[in-house]
Order: structure tokens, then C-alpha cells, then sequence
């Protein structure tokens, strides 16, 4: 993985002497905490219900030991022993006091982590497809771009105060695990007619209040055009975007109002400006960057064991992936115990996750957008191993991409911004879902549960998604159906009036008990409700139980 | 008004031609098309971008735009609601001068202005962007040896290293103290004759003394290269042999550092021992990185205790006589003492000091290894 | 009845606005107001520089929270309802 050199580190060193300074200037006055509150989120760091809440940047999700275990040393000094991974692969800490931020950053910097950019109307972090340079269906690692996407878009003068939050996903594989069209811009890598690799570039696609796919305006950009491109793009952006409405302020509102036809034109009139420039990267810097990653190769590969203790060929058959390199396979870390708060892991477990991923996992772990954890890289002689020592840590769950693998947000238990509450809700589903033994039956689908119409937790873009709202003091819960992230990705639709808490659960079930009715077979939840449309699950969810 | 210091020249001939009393001065608003604001200034000495809310960032995207597209050459300023925080974006995006609504604080401004030696992107400020400065150093491949060796057992690493990549051009540098025997055995199954610099302090533990005799022989390693300190220097330094005590990193520079820093010329690449759960400064080790110009290869930097402790066992490996009693970390009688905590095996070093390293690992400069 | 509620600077911890123009982690030591002197003493907590970030007006029914964002605010007082990390298998 990327290793700072001295550039690198004098801006991350040089970037918390700065927040020191902003942290004391509010204390004494200097700054009003209007002033202070964009300077701290583009450090990370929020004002929550009952704390400070510190969001610390994985760059395109992707971790080492050493990184692990000063997260599992945050968690313990600083906090109160866990941190939460989020559907944009960043970890949040949720109980740091604002004076002992400066020297949580310290910490950070020692192995190449900060916090930066990681809120605020700036470029946020760069996600990519959490099993880049593993996966089978891989054209190109993504992570190189992603790479440079951040160094370009770190402390940009002219894009620091945009309209709004700004996000960038890049996809590298054929099947779209980064979510290409619900980010701000999605670039997918493509091979041309002639064999070489760029990217086609789609914008506009978010979730929020008004969620929307992106939309192609590029169907090949060259890559050491990438930065001009970007560049126009956002220039446009931090011009025409609105800034009277905070809800309407985000890039999907603008290209929605301009057409995607328009903002196009207006983008590549930029671009044909700058594209001659400085911002045309050197082969020199490409090659450089790339050279930090890559797959590692094994000698003597052995084949993907069949069988072993009991429950570890359960756990192979969910949480194994496929691997382009012959011997190694990629494994998911789930953090979805039956009954748990999704995405949550204790410092003794990260500090394991840390063990494991040196002896074991070539030193690289990576985060997901459904908040789970993966090792990228094991042996296939290793993997029992690696269960065994999962097992004893609790993260051997065998249900990645199952109906207890749920996403949700904080919720109304943490953040300011929610409406009711997710965690207890998520919780509820998974213990009666693994009650009724449904999870293995049903197979893939996706769950997802929101606080509020911020839709941190996706429900957007979930098989079956939950919505909290408050009505006059009380929580309520909306079901949508139909929303897919990543490759044929869609926006779930409202299937009718919220539901009391209480009644989730047993609503969810029906849904899955409906499908495992009418399915064909081979046919996955999604592809059966696309077939059949929503109705009969509408109806399972109103009837008494 | 505050200086942005730009274009200090042209400042002060637009300044001097304000003063006379010519020259046309322009207000525009931060929201401005930059189109219509370019027709606007042509002609003007100096244009002030008025910004409505600090938070409103599409008067650096104008500033950008009039410079870059329109070629407003004049002096550029930005007034309005600013915080001190946005020196240096405003500059970059060129803006000569800013005249801020909250005054007095002078101090901030100039401390934000200087806050960031380097920046990732090209802008108006023509300061070269990072990638430019790394395209004109001479690039060596860590990022490739890095990811060669990842994955690679140490005993492949050192082969490689040894017989490959620096071919005639590597030592080991060795203390022969608690866990040495492991790389040391490593490196005589490939090649026995490979140097070994041994800093000869002057302060050892005899039984490091002796030690390092027997599993030379025993391991077979015909190269050792004994290094000592000046005796002029130390005559000048230390005559009382006490300074150990007045000053511990001027006894590791006379004992260990300098004497390295003489030999280590010979080579381009040294092999050493450290391990990452050797904690403190070692905890992000790479296998490979750059010290001062000069390669260190840290074969073992994964291995833990576990490991190490095995690798001893398996191959019947002689400990260091102070192994057994509480000795996990050893150098210098002076400033080794047994350690109380198993899981701190360094916290015998220099105990009571706030010093955890001798120096022969650090840059001379406090920068990071590239 | 009002009270005032706000997070603490240093440490973003909930704290309630006493009789005494301080601070207090203890909802029961927070001066009950009712509207007209609610409406004030907020300007005067908002005035003040130091201790509080945002401070606002809840609604108190007894001892606990009440209105319509009571739930919010019991979260607020009494911490996360929900076990947070989850023990090992």
C-alpha cells in the first residue's frame, strides 16, 4: 500500500500543528465556534448528542497492522474501548474530548493516518472497491487513482468551501463494488477498442433527502487527464452549485437542473482550457504510485480447502472470495454478529484483526461500505487458520451478504442529526431473522437502516431498506424496496405508511418469507422483486402477523 | 491590509499607482460570472473579490478564473468575511492582499500564511506541486522493494538482498545481543562471509563480549568487522568514563553513531534486526526504507516474540548469557537494565530517561525515511 | 417547564445550565424556567463565551425530559440505549 515519503508526512504533521492552533484559538476566542465548526469538520471532528464524534480517514478503505493497532490504541487511551467502521470506510471514535484531538492526530501521523477532509464542504474521502487488486473480475486496481485523487484533492485552495459535501468513488472491476452511481463522481475503469484502460465518469448520483443515480457525461477520459477533468468538473460545481438551500446543495441537484447534456458541456468547455496544463500527470508519478501496490504471489499454491473443522466450510462457502491470483483467496471479517451493533469492533478485536492480517493476510485489511472488514490476501493453506483465530476474537460470522449482514447508521443513540433511532432496530431484525433460521435459506440480500433522511446507512440503495422518522415524539419506520448498490444499482421505493419499531422485525421476515414463497429458482431477492414487483411484499408487510 | 506576499514587486508598483492617483479600482462580488466580471476589470489596477460568508468559496474559483483564463495581471484582494485559516488558499488561488472584516488579528494571518511548506496541486501561486519536486529527485524503488518482499519469509528476503539486489555492497549490522543469533544464523546458511558490524563500545557486558565470539564460530561467520570509537574523541568526551551519565545521546553519538557513520560509506544497503513489537518509534517498520540515503533492509520487522523464541528453539540456537535473567533488550552495561514489563521488551533501555533509541537507526535530520 | 442544555466545550459532554449561571452534568441540578425568563436567560448563556457549545431550550417534565423530543434528550442525559460493542462469540 501507498508509504508516505517526506512530502507527505510534512503536510499530515503540518495540517495538525494548524488544528492545534484553531483548537486553541477557540478556546481562548480568537475563533466563534461558527468559525471554528468548518475548520474542525475538515479535521474530522463533529459535535454529537453526547460528545465529540472524531472520523478518521481510511484512504480508499485500506489498512495495515501497525494502522490497526493505533486504532485499537485510540480506541483504549482516548475512548471507550470500540470504534464504529461507516458505509464511506472511514472508523469513527465517538467519545474523544476536543483538547485531546491535536494528540489523537499525533498518534495518526506515526502510521501514516489522519483525519482530514474526512467532513465539512470539501472533497471527502476517496472510496474504491474494497477488494481491489484481489478481485477475479478485476481490469485495474483502483487504488493507485484513488490514491492520487486524494493527494489532489488535499487542501485544494480553490475547493475547500463548496456548496457542499463532495464524494468520489472509483470502481476497478466489472462488477461495481465502490457504487460508482450514488457518489458525486463515479469513475469506472474501462478498457477502450484498443486495449487501453481509462475511465468512464459519471456525476450526480447521492442519496440524502433527494436520492439519485449519477449520470454518465463521459464515456472514455485518458488517465493522465484525470485531474483537469476533476477539476473542471468541480469547478463548475463550486460556481453554479447552490448555496441558498442546504438540501439542494449537493452536484446531483445542479446536473438534475442543468441535464446531464448541458452540465457535460459545460464541464468539457473547462476542461478543453485546462487539460494542457500542469494538472496533466507525469507517467513519472503515475508509474511511482502504482508501484505501491499489487498482489503478492505464492509459491506452492494450494487449492481452497473443502473441508475442515466444523463451521469452517460454512464460513468458506459466505465469507470467501474468489482471487485473481492462483492460491489466494480474499476473506470477509464480518462485524455483524447476530444481536450487534453493525460495524462496531472492540480495541482487543482490532488489535487481532492487526495479528491476523500481518502473519496472515500479507499485513493489508481493508474496509467495506457495509461496514464489514476484509483481508484482501490469504493463503488458501492458511484460511483455517485464520478462522480459528477469528473464532476466538467473534468475528467469525458466517453471513456476509446475508439477511443479518446489516448496515445502519448511528441513529438517534449517537448523532445529532437523526430522528429516531437504527442500532436497536438493526438489532431486532438480525435476532429474529437468525430466530427463524431465514438467513441461510433466503441467501443475498441486502438490508440497510437509516436515522434520518441523511441516509448515512444507505437504505437507498438496500434490497430492503428501513427509514426512522419522528411523528410528534415517536419513532416510525418506513420500509423501501428495491434499491441496489453498485452494478444495476436503483433507488428503493416507499412501500406504504411507517411502522411502529416493534413491528419491524416481523414485517422484515414476511418480506423474506414472501420471497422464499415465489422465488424461482437460482433467483436471488432482488432479481425476484424486480420480477414480480413490489406488491405481494407490500402486502406481507401490512397483514397482521 | 494584509500581505498574502505574492507578487511583492508588482504590489508595490500598483500601490504607487494608486497612491498617485490613477489607476482604476474595481469591487466584484465572490459570486460573480467570471466571464462578465473579466470585461469588468479590464483595465483595472486592482480588484477586491468581496466574500458575503467566509464559507462561501466561489470567490477563489473567480480569482482563479480572472488570473488564469481572463490574465488579469493587476493586484487582487479579498474583502469581506475571512478568517485567518484561509491565508493560504487565497493566496494560492492569487489573491495579492486581503482586507478581512474582523481585524487584529495580524498574527493569525501571518501564522497561516507560512503554515504549509508544500502543496499537493499546481495553482496560481506557481509554488511546484509535490509530484514535480519528486519528479526531480533521483527516485529509488522502496515502493517496488516493498512490495517484492511483502509476503516474502525473512530468510528470502536476506537471500535476495545478499545475492541480488545489493550483491557485494551489504552488511549486517548486528549488537549481538538478545534475539541476534535468529538473523545472524539466517544470513550464514546463504552467506557466512557477509560483513558483520559489530560496534565495539568500549561498554559492553563482558557477556556480550564473549557471546559475540562464540556464535561467530559457532555460526560460522568469517567477516566480522569490529567497529570502535576514536580514541582522540573519546580521550576529549569521556575522560572520566561518566559520560554516560551526563549525556546519554552524546555517549551513543561517540560510542555508536559516529563510529557507524564512518564505516557505513562501504555499503549501500545494511541489514538490521529491529522488530516492530519493539514498539515506540519502530511500530510502523518497514522491511525496506531509506535512512540518510542509505538502505536498511529489516527482514524480521513482522516477527514477534512467539517467533522469535521459535526460531531459537528450532534450530537450538545459543542465547545471550543475560537472556535468562531479565535481559530482553541489551547494549551498553551503563544503560541496560532487566526489563519489568514482558510486553515492553525495550523498557530496560536507558530506563528512567525519556531516551528509547541510540541513534544509529534515526536521520541525521528529523525528517521520515522515504 | 424549559431548561437549558448545551455540550461542553473541551469534551462535547451534555450539561445543563444551573440557577447559578454554571454548568452541570446533572439534569437535576438544572433551574427550571418557564417562558418568559427561558427566552432570557438563553440569550444570556448564548452571550456568555467559554464553557458551552450551542446552547438551547429543552423541555423538562419532573425530572426527565418531556415534549416531543424527549427521547432525544433522555439519550442525550443517560448515553446510548443500545450495548455498544458486542461481546465475543
Amino acid at each position: 500500500m501507498y508509504k508516505y515519503d517526506a512530502y507527505d508526512h510534512a503536510l499530515v504533521r503540518e495540517r495538525i500543528d494548524e488544528f492545534r492552533d484553531q483548537v486553541e484559538r477557540r478556546l481562548d476566542g480568537r475563533l466563534t465556534e461558527d468559525q471554528f465548526k468548518p475548520l474542525r469538520l475538515m479535521n474530522g471532528v463533529y459535535l454529537q448528542l453526547h460528545a465529540y464524534m472524531l472520523r478518521v480517514a481510511i484512504p480508499y478503505g485500506t489498512v495495515n497492522a501497525p494502522q490497526l493497532r493505533t486504532l485499537a490504541h485510540i480506541a483504549r487511551k482516548y475512548d471507550k474501548g470500540y470504534g464504529h467502521f461507516t458505509t464511506r470506510t472511514n472508523i469513527q471514535y465517538n467519545w474523544p474530548a476536543l483538547v485531546d484531538i491535536p494528540d489523537i492526530l499525533e498518534d495518526l501521523a506515526k502510521v501514516e493516518m489522519h483525519a482530514i477532509q474526512t467532513s465539512g464542504n470539501c472533497i471527502r474521502n476517496v472510496t474504491a472497491d474494497p477488494f481491489a487488486g484481489a478481485a477475479a473480475d478485476e481490469i485495474e486496481d483502483s487504488r493507485p487513482w484513488a490514491e492520487i485523487i486524494r493527494q489532489w484533492s488535499t487542501f485544494h485552495p480553490e475547493f475547500t468551501f463548496l456548496p457542499r459535501k463532495f464524494k468520489i468513488a472509483v470502481n476497478g472491476a466489472t462488477s461495481d463494488r465502490a457504487g460508482i452511481q450514488v457518489h458525486d463522481i463515479g469513475l469506472q475503469i474501462v478498457t477502450n477498442a484498443a486495449g487501453e484502460t481509462g475511465f468512464e465518469v459519471w456525476v450526480g448520483g447521492g442519496q440524502g433527502r433527494t436520492p439519485r443515480l449519477g449520470q454518465k457525461i463521459r464515456d472514455f477520459l485518458q488517465p493522465e487527464d484525470l485531474l483537469s477533468y476533476l477539476t473542471a468538473i468541480l469547478r463548475v460545481y463550486n460556481q453554479h452549485g447552490r448555496r441558498d438551500n442546504l438540501y439542494k446543495a449537493r452536484i446531483k441537484i445542479l446536473v438534475e437542473a442543468l441535464g446531464a447534456g448541458e452540465f457535460g458541456r459545460q464541464t468539457e468547455e473547462e476542461w478543453a482550457e485546462i487539460r494542457e496544463s500542469e494538472l496533466k500527470l507525469p507517467a513519472g508519478e503515475i508509474a511511482r504510485i502504482r508501484a505501491f501496490f499489487g498482489a503478492p504471489s505464492v509459491k506452492n499454491p494450494q487449492p481452497v480447502p473443502t473441508s475442515g473443522k466444523p463451521g469452517f466450510t460454512g464460513w468458506l462457502r459466505r465469507n470467501r472470495r474468489d482471487h485473481k491470483v492462483e492460491g489466494l483467496s480474499s476473506v470477509v471479517i464480518s462485524l455483524k454478529p447476530v444481536g450487534g451493533t453493525p460495524g462496531d469492533i472492540t480495541d482487543d478485536q482490532l488489535d487481532i484483526v492487526a495479528d491476523i492480517a500481518e502473519r496472515y493476510g500479507f499485513d493489508e485489511a481493508r474496509a467495506t461500505p457495509d461496514q464489514n472488514l476484509v483481508l484482501p490476501h490469504v493463503r488458501n493453506a492458511d484460511l483455517e487458520t485464520v478462522w480459528d483465530r477469528l473464532v476466538e476474537a467473534g468475528l467469525a460470522t458466517a453471513n456476509a451478504g446475508l439477511a443479518t449482514d446489516i448496515v445502519s447508521c448511528p441513529g438517534l443513540d449517537y448523532c445529532n442529526l437523526a430522528n429516531a433511532r437504527s442500532i436497536p432496530i438493526a438489532q431486532a431484525i438480525s435476532n429474529l431473522v437468525d430466530a427463524e433460521g431465514l438467513a441461510e435459506p433466503v441467501g443475498d440480500v441486502t438490508i440497510k437502516i437509516d436515522g434520518c433522511i441523511n441516509a448515512c446507512g444507505h437504505h437507498h440503495v438496500a434490497h430492503i431498506g428501513v427509514l426512522g422518522v419522528d411523528k410528534r415524539g415517536e419513532e416510525f419506520y418506513q420500509i423501501t424496496l428495491g434499491g441496489a448498490f453498485g452494478t444495476d444499482a436503483s433507488i428503493g421505493g416507499i412501500v406504504g405508511k411507517g411502522l411502529a419499531g416493534d413491528d419491524v422485525p416481523g414485517a422484515v421476515v414476511r418480506v423474506l418469507k414472501t420471497y422464499l414463497d415465489i422465488r424461482d429458482e437460482d433467483e436471488r431477492f432482488i432479481d425476484t422483486l424486480r420480477r414480480v414487483g413490489p406488491d405481494a411484499f407490500k402486502e406481507s408487510i401490512y397483514a397482521a402477523a | 491590509m494584509l500581505q498574502l506576499e505574492r507578487n511583492p514587486k508588482a504590489r508595490t508598483l500598483v500601490d504607487a499607482q494608486i497612491e498617485a492617483g490613477g489607476g482604476r479600482i474595481v469591487e466584484i462580488p465572490g459570486e460573480a460570472d467570471w466571464r462578465e466580471a473579466a470585461e469588468q476589470v479590464r483595465g483595472a489596477v486592482q480588484v477586491d473579490i468581496r466574500f458575503a460568508s467566509f464559507k462561501d468559496g466561489r470567490g477563489f474559483s473567480l480569482a482563479a478564473l480572472l488570473r488564469e483564463r481572463a490574465g488579469f495581471t493587476g493586484k487582487l484582494r479579498a474583502v469581506g468575511d475571512l478568517i485567518p485559516d484561509q491565508a493560504l488558499h487565497l493566496k494560492r488561488v492569487g489573491f495579492d492582499d486581503v482586507a478581512p472584516e474582523t481585524t487584529g488579528l495580524d498574527a493569525d494571518w501571518a501564522r497561516a500564511r507560512a503554515r504549509f511548506t508544500h502543496a499537493y496541486q499546481p495553482a496560481q501561486d506557481q509554488r511546484a506541486p509535490v509530484f514535480r519536486h519528486r519528479q526531480a529527485r533521483p527516485q529509488d524503488n522502496l515502493a517496488a522493494l516493498n512490495a517484492r518482499y511483502r509476503g516474502m519469509s525473512a530468510e528470502e528476503i536476506l537471500r535476495d538482498a545478499i545475492e541480488n539486489e545489493w550483491a557485494g555492497k551489504i552488511a549486517v549490522l548486528s549488537s549481538f545481543g538478545a534475539e541476534a543469533a535468529v538473523g545472524l544464523h539466517m544470513i550464514a546458511q546463504i552467506a557466512p562471509d557477509t560483513p558483520v558490524v559489530f560496534l565495539d563500545t568500549g561498554r559492553l557486558f563482558a557477556q556480550t563480549e564473549q557471546y559475540q565470539q562464540a556464535l561467530s564460530e559457532q555460526l560460522g561467520l568469517t567477516n566480522i568487522r569490529v567497529l570502535t570509537p576514536d580514541s582522540a574523541e573519546a580521550a576529549e568526551e569521556d575522560h572520566d568514563d561518566r559520560l554516560w551519565q551526563r549525556d546519554p545521546d552524546a555517549c551513543c553519538a561517540l560510542r555508536k553513531v559516529r563510529p557507524l557513520d564512518r564505516a557505513i560509506g562501504d555499503y549501500d544497503a545494511l541489514i538490521t534486526g529491529r522488530k516492530r513489537f519493539h514498539g515506540g518509534e519502530r511500530m510502523a517498520l518497514p522491511v525496506v526504507e531509506r535512512i540518510d540515503g542509505r538502505v536498511r533492509v529489516n527482514p524480521l520487522a513482522s516477527w514477534d516474540a512467539e517467533a522469535v523464541n521459535a526460531y531459537f528453539k528450532r534450530f537450538d540456537l545459543p542465547r545471550h548469557p543475560l537472556s535468562d535473567m531479565g535481559y530482553a533488550s541489551i547494549g551498553c552495561w551503563p544503560c541496560t537494565a532487566p526489563v519489568q514489563d514482558d510486553g515492553d521488551v525495550r523498557s530496560g533501555r536507558w530506563q528512567g530517561r525519556d531516551k528509547t533509541e541510540c541513534g544509529i537507526h534515526a536521520p541525521a535530520q528529523r525528517i521520515a525515511a522515504e | 417547564m424549559k431548561a437549558i442544555t448545551a455540550n461542553r466545550l473541551t469534551d462535547g459532554r451534555v450539561i445543563y445550565r444551573t440557577a447559578e449561571g454554571q454548568w452541570s452534568t446533572d439534569l437535576t441540578e438544572a433551574e427550571r424556567l418557564d417562558g418568559e425568563t427561558a427566552e432570557d436567560r438563553l440569550a444570556r448563556a448564548e452571550a456568555e463565551f467559554g464553557v458551552a457549545v450551542g446552547p438551547y431550550l429543552i423541555d423538562i417534565e419532573a425530572d426527565r425530559p418531556g415534549g416531543q423530543k424527549w427521547r432525544r434528550e433522555s439519550i442525550r442525559l443517560t448515553g446510548p440505549t443500545t450495548g455498544s460493542t458486542h461481546e465475543p462469540a
